[in-house]
């Protein structure tokens, strides 16, 4: 047993092949997540109980219960029933990919829900009474009071939910899907080693984690211009 | 009451939460150009009663009327009246997120329905008047507390109310910034501004007020002009309050 | 119901193997987060280092990378190891609960050291310089001022990594560990009812999550009890 560093050299770029597929899982999913956990979130906040209800029921599902069991139902279950066999959906659930997608959008979007919500209870109460004093509608409070203070509240834990989602990527190989984790684990079924392969996998999503951190850093600190004392 | 009718009139009014009677029976009548200092110890229900004017609070009995329209439910334009009322609070509430300008500009765009140019014209001349000009593209965590304040009263002057609310606006600030905040509500009552501000500021209430009133436990107590009520205040609560406040 | 006859002592024992995995994962977390944290906030710049590229590699690199490392890494260790001595041996491995349950209090210990850190930072300096200044020894103000204020303070995000725990106890069937989505599987080969199997999985792990959820309120509302108003 030794570590073999050509293997490493052979095998890096076979894996890269898969990051295409990580990153469209990762967008794709990441930006229909944060639809559906807007939706979510006004759906809690709104007071309505018939609407705030039944998206607290989702989010405790989602959250309670594991991502890749979720995955699992989607891909194995799903295409077991004939509504959806017989609906529009169905090219979306028979592809392994749009399984993925679908199953990491309704898992996220529980989440980052959430994280919005505590964003949105967040914003200073005594500023929205002044807009209330000067005359603004609700409507017109959420759009240009609530919204912009709660997605600077809300960045720093988003930022987090979208590091978990691309770890949570890495599951879609458990459903035949060749993103880098997968393409590792056929690698390392082929040669038999997973301290090389899997170690070298880890540093690339240990980077792209990092790259993520730097981009949120940054628009952190654009959307909380306003927080710094110093002009 | 003769002669026009008043800017604001409160009948009967009472308001609980829960089981706790924060106002009970007020009966207020404000005119056009009248400048009233309203004082008490905390929790006597001087700021829930100016909330009531500008319905950030719902009174529960009696009536308030702006001008004509009265307060309920049914009103269909809360918000037509909110612009005529202009209310500075204690914390300042400035739009954290947005320079001062911006402050200025945002109501007057979206309620007034002002063109931006206008707006901003609007906008600088009431940071002239409270003298900070020079700091329209600040952010309001860049300023001083009593900057803010300022900056506070000049965004409810923007919309152009008939009457200004003050909820006690000196009370967060640090001693040596209390005066620049007087400052500026003493020009806008001399320029005719009507005024109702609940303030510990017994020297404004002295210079400035048309008429002091004292509330305890959600009541009006006593009212007079400055010099009666400092002189001779009738009742005992009043007597109390104004031994415990003049003595520091 | 018809289809889960004859699987319920199955997903039962399946349970029970979750139940196994989470408690001695839970052990193993808190040990790790607690020596994390301690060298977090040691003096030595060496185990403040190590502590920093602990948590950056476990909180990079998705949760199933980390289980097929250790798993498959410890187990082709182990067989060279074993061939020295008996070159009949073709494969050992640490079994698949050990291997998991400590890949998964890896993962999440990373996550409590940062918990653990942070509640002991937050911990008021006003409580512990009155308790020095009453002649407490430090000792004495560790048991009575540090830690009753930390674990208010830490219990909870301590409780979202437990229930992130139980959620990783799923992954581990991918090494082959028998627990509820591993007899699932076989349940779903051998009925071939996939979508009724996985939404059971779903319902075992919903009601983990729920006592974790609920047991974690209780001991907040315990832990704050000085925080709220006599009633």
């Amino acid at each position: 047993m030794s570590f073999d560093v050509s293997l490493i050299l052979s095998a890096l770029p076979k894996m890269l092949m898969g990051i295409g597929l990580t990153f469209q899982l990762l967008i794709l999913s990441g930006v229909l997540g944060l639809m559906l956990a807007i939706v979510l979130m006004l759906m809690r906040i709104s007071g309505k109980w018939y609407l705030s209800w039944p998206a607290q029921v989702y989010i405790y599902v989602f959250r309670g219960t594991p991502i890749l069991v979720q995955i699992f139902i989607v891909y194995y279950g799903f295409p077991q029933l004939d509504f959806i066999r017989d609906s529009f959906l169905w090219p979306i659930f028979r592809d392994p990919f749009g399984c993925a997608t679908v199953a990491l959008t309704l898992n996220t979007g529980a989440y980052v829900s959430e994280i919005l919500r505590g964003g949105v209870l967040g914003v200073d109460r005594g500023v929205l009474e002044a807009g209330e004093a000067l005359g603004l509608n609700p409507r017109q409070r959420f759009t240009y009071l609530t919204t912009p203070i709660a997605a600077r509240l809300a960045l720093p834990a988003y930022g987090n939910d979208v590091i978990s989602l691309l770890k949570s990527t890495a599951l879609a190989s458990t459903i035949t899907l060749a993103d880098m984790t997968g393409i590792a684990r056929t690698l390392v079924a082929q040669t038999y080693a997973p301290y090389e392969i899997f170690i070298s996998l880890a540093i690339v999503y240990m980077i792209i984690t990092f790259l993520i951190q730097k981009l949120m850093a940054r628009i952190e600190r654009w959307l909380g211009r306003y927080t710094v004392r110093t002009s | 009451m003769t002669g026009s009718t008043p800017l604001i009139r409160m009948e009967h009014v009472g308001k609980h939460f829960g089981t706790f009677k924060a106002l009970n029976d007020i009966n207020l009548e404000v005119t056009k150009g009248e400048r009233i200092v309203v004082c008490g110890p905390s929790g006597s229900g001087k700021s829930t009663m100016i909330r009531c004017i500008n319905r950030l609070e719902k009174h529960d009995e009696g009536r308030i009327f702006i001008g004509d329209i009265e307060l309920t439910d049914k009103l269909k334009d809360l918000n037509a009246v909110r612009r005529e009322v202009g209310m500075v609070f204690q914390s300042f509430n400035l739009f954290p997120h947005m320079t001062i300008l911006k402050n200025l500009m945002l109501a007057q765009k979206l309620v007034r329905k002002t063109p931006k140019a206008e707006a901003r014209d609007v906008a600088m001349h009431y940071l002239e008047r409270v003298k900070i000009p020079e700091q329209a593209d600040k952010y309001p965590i860049q300023m001083s507390g009593g900057q803010q304040q300022r900056v506070a009263i000049a965004r409810a002057l923007c919309m152009k109310p008939e009457v200004m609310l003050f909820d006690e606006p000196t009370s967060a600030l640090d001693p040596e910034m209390i005066n620049e905040v007087l400052e500026v509500m003493t020009d806008l009552a001399k320029d005719g501004m009507t005024m109702i501000c609940v303030t510990h500021e017994m020297g404004f209430a002295r210079s400035v007020a048309d008429r002091v009133i004292f509330m305890d436990a959600g009541e009006i107590v006593e009212e007079g002009t400055p010099e009666t009520f400092f002189s001779a205040p009738k009742s005992e609560r009043t007597k109390l309050f104004l031994s415990q406040i003049l003595s520091h | 119901m018809d289809v889960l006859s004859g699987w319920w002592d199955d997903f039962f024992w399946g349970s029970v193997v979750v139940a196994q995995v989470f408690l001695a994962s839970l052990v193993l977390m808190v040990i790790f987060g607690l020596i994390g944290a301690a060298a977090k906030l040691s003096g030595s710049r060496i185990a403040q280092k190590i502590a920093n590229g602990y948590t950056i590699v476990f909180r990079g690199t998705p949760e199933i990378l980390v289980i097929l490392l250790l798993y498959f890494g410890s187990a082709i260790t182990l067989t060279a190891i074993a061939q020295l001595f008996n070159p009949e041996i073709k494969f050992l491995d640490v079994p698949p609960f050990w291997a998991g349950t400590i890949a998964i209090a890896l993962i999440v210990g990373s996550y409590a050291t940062e918990t653990f850190r942070g509640a002991f930072l937050g911990v008021k300096p006003g409580s512990i310089e009155a308790a020095h200044a009453l002649g407490m020894n430090t000792l004495q103000v560790f048991i009575y001022v540090r830690v009753p204020e930390m674990w208010r303070l830490a219990l909870p995000a301590f409780g979202n990594h437990m229930l992130s725990l139980i959620k990783d106890t799923a992954l581990i069937s991918i090494i082959g560990l028998n627990e509820t989505l591993f007899v699932a599987k076989q349940a779903m080969g051998a009925t071939g009812e996939p979508f009724v199997m996985y939404i059971t999985v779903g319902a075992i792990y919903l009601g983990f999550s729920t006592v974790i959820t609920l047991s974690v309120m209780a001991l907040e509302h315990f832990g704050s009890r000085h925080m709220r108003a006599e009633t």
